[in-house]
């Protein structure tokens, strides 16, 4: 287990370090942060002062040796729109986005559990099929549509929810976190964007879970279980469900991709000022340290996340071991 | 049960009604980068200098000055202008505000980067006594007051020393949270108690604002950015703000048509234009493949279907209203001239041309360029059209990676010249004259016209050069003239928009009554 | 004629027309796309050639409205541009575009997640890291990055001749990992099972075991993945259309088109979406429907079982 984990930790390095090399090659081809940073009618030598002072017109590779000589002390480059250490702006935009698929993920889980078991046990009954109808339809509608259709009836024409942003937060945990979780006014300003990203996460766990769970139920010892007279219900749900589990994660743990690519995208709609948002600003505004920071904690984030899923991948299926030596 | 529901709404709205303070939720596309005014002449940056600031002068609704913290003023030679400055004048710090803290302003924004090319004509400013100050230019400037518009006295004394990291609190940094950047005291109807860059600005009542007759009551003003146009408009509509701009002229016609909110609009003075670059293009070199294109583009059309009537289509650089503005200079479409035009150039069978515009700067931006594109296929040029963020469109500008280039310009100077000075002059490095101008149009009397512009204080004789400079642009195709932007507005019913908002769109909050 | 016979016996067909929800689909399916490969000969405009196109016909209401026009059945977009014309030449992009990505991205991620899965060790780690690369560079990163490589190639006029094989490119780069870990996720169950294990034994070489044994085995979550894949590219394609990096404007797709009339919404021209709105989640949902068809129909535990 420690062998593992070390191993992944040296991974993780070197794959911080061909993220943040590729991120600062992309850097130059998203425009000029200086041209942001000045009115249209500043005389070309200013600009020109301006990025000597801030070391854009250093040669590529001096750059990023400086970068990696700050960013080996945590200090990732200022956010030139923030004026801030960059990687303070994505420490302070990180709960927005994190609140928002958690409980998205809260949703998915609560329903798609149930309803997939259901499908895969029934799955001749008529519920099944009108929840099979319906996950295929709505893995079907793009989620920007989903989420504009939800501002049209809920906000502008029925005045029941919030159009946009997070609402009123509340700081948690020293100010270190602003949460929306805690007033009336953020978790109603929650309800929409989480409905437009669950929307097409929800079929396909449906899906998946009912796939997953169809295959088991076909295997041996699932025959013989009940052959064996074990009750329904322990089958199902003791014998089954656990072995439907493994590939879910698997799955799930795949998928946080492209939720974080959703969330990019909910996060456009509604405006929520999350990390995704965060991040398209960064690329119109050409807010480059903030560009490449943001790549690197989504990079260390999925490193993170894949590694855990490994393991519970290893503690659930003991044949995959996770050893230091293959 | 709908009798129960409209009970239960009307106590919902009771109840969140605010009791006391008037507060208005402001959804705008962008919030200043900075609280320090000198660190961007931008739009924004000029709307937040009204609001927690006060210029000399300003401009009225009629383009005409009206006096702000200069009560009055007098020239005393061809270079000299003498202020005399509002006593009992009070900055949110507490300070009391006197002629040292215009002298110190001005010292500023020649320092500033993005000001200093609008203040280099100033020589000097010297405070005569408390309460008078004499400012002195270069040479004879004929737009010494409009530049007085952009003179925002800050507060000398609060920018004065070092902040707790030892930095000095003066210091105008574009990139760092310097003291003058996360801090403000002006003399302005609001200050600022809050600030979240890019997510929300609160503003409150400055109690001592000198301004006693101004009509405005609002007690609190939230300024929230809102990027995307339809966005926006939702936000307005399902009443989560109270008052945006811009408005998309897509929308137009259902705010009217909504009961609760109402349309404020006006001719605006930003002009969009193609640039067709001589230097890529030999046939652009020939005036008739340029005044063909020019016939080519139906501009009337774009107006009345884009931009949904509200802009003002253009045959010139500067509108009506403006010292150049020309009644015969009219938008002229005639397909059957455009084709003659293009025979007579012995381009008949056309040719290919490339053409880049931007996607998120000018209102409906992309959909003007890709219009254009089908009308110029219709004199047989076809056209490879890119479009693009502005992040990445001014390096290609700048660059003239396109034959054919979209360009919007809003002179800072609310005047004429400023539009030949960036647009049509012969580009020069050394002078930085003639910056945007990317297609390579050079004539030697246009720039001489300009040039004398500059130094003429008589208003006719500038405007007759400037008058000129318009004509000799028309008749050579210099360039290919679209629209005028409208500036919109839109907020609910008991706001007061109309009389606080202007050409310059700045609009004037703390004059915003609320009923 | 042999195969012919082969395939007639097949459970593959018997299953097919079994199934109205298949052969519903299908047709549908074939129908789209029949349709949007001969637009040039049966579409009634042509919305490409500019030239035919003016700016005084934008926003024209379908026929049933009073100002509606017969020329333009389902109306105009807000550059004049025929709503059915321009959707059926756009929906032949969009499927190009998405089955061209997915076709990419399945045939990257199965390799990979195979030989990933089945030889392990060094090769493994070295491919799922590069995935988690992969996966931390969005879409928009990978097409910003190869739109200005090859913009600063080509220069930006041939960027809208070459606009569909690079987004095919971009795509299909960008969204490899999803197929390659659930390909190892699977390899890593199958390999260990007695068939392999008798695969061995028996003498076969690896490459005959993983492409023969295992790849059918680990084809059912692939399916899975692939159904939404579809919709995922044409989605993506609309995503990064919206940010000036997809299609040409002079040349929407599904995406494009549905992006342009967001803007329009609030304003009334409904038609501006809705319509390729409705045509693509139909498009994607056929699709999905007939993955779902071929998933129970290939997998080969659910009928062999």
């Amino acid at each position: 287990m420690f062998a593992f984990i070390t191993r992944r930790i040296i991974q993780a390095v070197v794959v911080m370090l061909i993220i943040s090399f590729i991120g600062f090659t992309i850097k130059h081809h998203v425009g000029d942060p200086v041209r942001e940073l000045v009115g249209v009618s500043v005389k070309a030598s200013e600009r020109e002062a301006l990025r000597e002072k801030l070391g854009l017109n250093d040669p590529f590779f001096v750059q990023y040796k400086n970068f990696l000589k700050n960013a080996v002390r945590g200090d990732f480059g200022i956010s030139y729109f923030f004026k801030k250490p960059a990687a303070q702006v994505i420490l302070e935009k990180a709960p927005a986005t994190l609140e928002l698929v958690f409980a998205s993920s809260i949703l998915i889980i609560i329903l798609s559990i149930p309803l997939g078991t259901y499908c895969a046990i029934k799955p001749k009954s008529i519920l099944s099929r009108l929840i099979m109808g319906m996950s295929i339809v709505g893995v079907s509608i793009p989620v920007f549509l989903t989420a504009i259709m939800l501002i049209f009836l809920f906000s502008v024409n029925l005045h029941i929810l919030p159009s946009y942003g997070r609402g009123e937060t509340v700081a948690v945990f020293g100010g270190l976190w602003d949460t929306g979780f805690l007033t009336i006014d953020g978790l109603k300003h929650l309800i929409l964007p989480v409905i437009a990203l669950s929307s097409i996460m929800l079929p396909l766990f449906i899906r998946l879970i009912r796939a997953e769970m169809m295959e088991v139920m076909q295997t041996e010892y699932i025959k013989f279980a009940f052959a064996k007279g074990l009750s329904k219900k322990r089958i199902w749900f003791v014998h089954a469900f656990k072995n439907t589990l493994l590939p879910v994660i698997t799955v799930g743990g795949v998928q946080l991709g492209i939720m974080i690519a959703y969330t990019i995208l909910t996060e456009t709609v509604f405006q929520w000022q999350g990390m995704g948002f965060m991040f398209l600003e960064a690329v119109e505004r050409s807010d480059t340290s903030l560009l490449v920071a943001y790549l690197m904690f989504v990079g260390v984030l999925f490193v993170g996340v894949n590694t855990v899923v490994d393991i519970i991948y290893g503690l659930i299926n003991p044949k995959v071991r996770i050893s230091g030596t293959k | 049960m709908k009798k129960i529901f409209c009970l239960i709404c009307t106590a919902v709205i009771l109840i969140s009604a605010p009791v006391h303070a008037k507060t208005v939720n402001l959804g705008v596309a962008a919030d200043p980068i900075a609280l320090d005014i000198h660190v961007q002449l931008s739009g924004e940056m000029l709307a937040y200098s009204h609001l927690s600031f006060d210029p000399l002068v300003r401009w009225t609704k009629d383009m005409k000055f009206e006096p702000r913290l200069a009560e009055k003023w007098e020239r005393l030679d061809e270079l000299t202008m003498r202020f005399y400055l509002r006593k009992n004048v009070k900055f949110h710090s507490g300070n009391i505000f006197t002629a040292k803290d215009v002298v110190w302003t001005v010292e500023r924004l020649k320092k500033s980067q993005d000001f200093k090319g609008l203040f280099e004509i100033f020589e000097t400013a010297v405070a005569v006594d408390e309460y008078t100050v004499d400012i002195k230019t270069k040479k004879p400037y004929g737009l010494f007051l409009n530049m007085m518009t952009y003179l925002f006295p800050m507060d000398s004394d609060f920018y004065t020393g070092t902040d707790e990291n030892g930095k000095p609190k003066d210091a105008i940094d574009k990139v760092a949270a310097t003291f003058a950047n996360t801090h403000e005291s002006g003399t302005g109807p609001f200050y600022v108690t809050y600030r979240e860059q890019g997510v929300k600005t609160v503003f409150k009542r400055f109690a001592d604002y000198w301004d006693k007759d101004c009509p405005g009551n609002i007690d609190e003003l939230i300024m929230n950015p809102i990027k995307k146009d339809a966005t926006r408009v939702a936000s307005l509509l399902s009443g989560d703000v109270d008052f945006i701009y811009p408005v998309a002229p897509q929308d137009y016609a259902m705010v009217q048509n909504r009961k609760g909110v109402k349309l404020v609009t006006m001719g605006g003075s930003r002009i969009i234009t193609f640039q067709l670059n001589q230097n890529r293009r030999p046939e652009f070199k020939n005036t008739d493949v340029r005044r063909a294109i020019v016939y080519a583009v139906n501009n009337e059309g774009i107006v009345e279907k884009i931009m949904k009537g509200e802009a003002v289509a253009a045959g010139q650089q500067g509108p009506k209203g403006f010292g150049g503005y020309v009644d015969e200079l009219k938008p002229r479409y005639d397909l059957k001239k455009a084709k003659e035009l293009m025979k007579k150039a012995g381009y008949e069978n056309g040719f290919e041309c490339t053409m880049i515009a931007p996607n998120n700067r000018y209102v409906n931006d992309e959909k003007i360029a890709e219009a254009v594109a089908a009308m110029l296929s219709k004199i047989n040029i076809k056209v490879n059209l890119k479009t693009m963020p502005k992040a990445q469109y001014w390096n290609s500008f700048d660059a003239q990676e396109a034959d054919i280039q979209m360009i919007g310009w809003h002179p800072d100077t609310e005047d004429s010249a400023n539009y030949s000075e960036y647009l049509v002059m012969t580009p020069s490095k050394e002078t930085g004259y003639g910056q945007y101008n990317s297609g390579n149009y050079s004539n030697k009397k246009v720039d001489e016209l300009v040039l004398a512009c500059q130094t003429e204080t008589d208003p006719d004789v500038r405007n007759a050069m400037l008058k000129e400079i318009e004509t000799i642009l028309y008749n050579e195709a210099a360039f290919v003239p679209l629209h005028w932007q409208n500036l919109s507005w839109a907020g609910k019913d008991n706001l007061d928009i109309e009389p606080i908002v202007n050409i310059m769109n700045f609009p004037y909050f703390g004059e915003l009554v609320v009923k | 004629m042999d195969k012919w016979k082969k395939f007639k016996e097949s459970y593959f067909l018997y299953s097919f027309l079994r199934d109205p929800v298949a052969i519903v689909s299908f047709i549908i399916f074939l129908f789209l796309v029949i349709v949007s490969f001969s637009a040039p000969l049966i579409a009634p405009h042509d919305p490409y050639d500019t030239s035919t196109i003016s700016i005084m016909d934008s926003e024209i209401p379908p026929v049933w409205y009073g100002e509606g026009d017969d020329n333009f059945i389902l109306g105009t977009d807000s550059q004049g541009r025929d709503m059915l014309s321009t959707m059926m030449y756009g929906m032949r992009v969009s499927i190009i575009i998405g089955i061209g990505a997915v076709a990419l991205q399945a045939f990257l991620g199965v390799v990979i997640g195979l030989l990933s899965g089945y030889i392990g060790g060094r090769v493994d780690a070295f491919f799922m890291r590069l995935a988690d690369i992969q996966l931390s560079f969005s879409t928009l990163m990978v097409a910003i990055f190869i739109s200005a490589i090859f913009q600063t190639a080509f220069g930006v006029g041939k960027y809208s001749e070459y606009a569909v094989p690079i987004l095919v490119l971009i795509i299909g780069i960008a969204e490899w990992p999803q197929y390659a870990r659930t390909v190892r996720a699977s390899v890593l169950g199958e390999k260990e099972k007695e068939y392999v294990e008798a695969a061995k034994v028996i003498g076969f070489g690896s490459r005959w075991i993983m492409f023969r044994h295992i790849l059918p085995n680990t084809l059912s979550p692939v399916f899975v993945i692939s159904t939404i894949q579809v919709a995922n590219a044409v989605m993506s394609e609309a995503a990064l259309s919206f940010l000036g990096l997809g299609m040409p404007v002079t040349k929407p797709s599904l995406g494009s088109l549905i992006n342009l009339g967001f803007e329009y919404i609030f304003s009334g021209s409904w038609w501006i979406t809705i319509f390729p709105g409705i045509l693509l989640i139909i498009l994607v949902l056929v699709v999905n429907l007939l993955g779902d068809w071929l998933r129970d129909v290939l997998n080969p535990k659910l009928y062999k079982g």
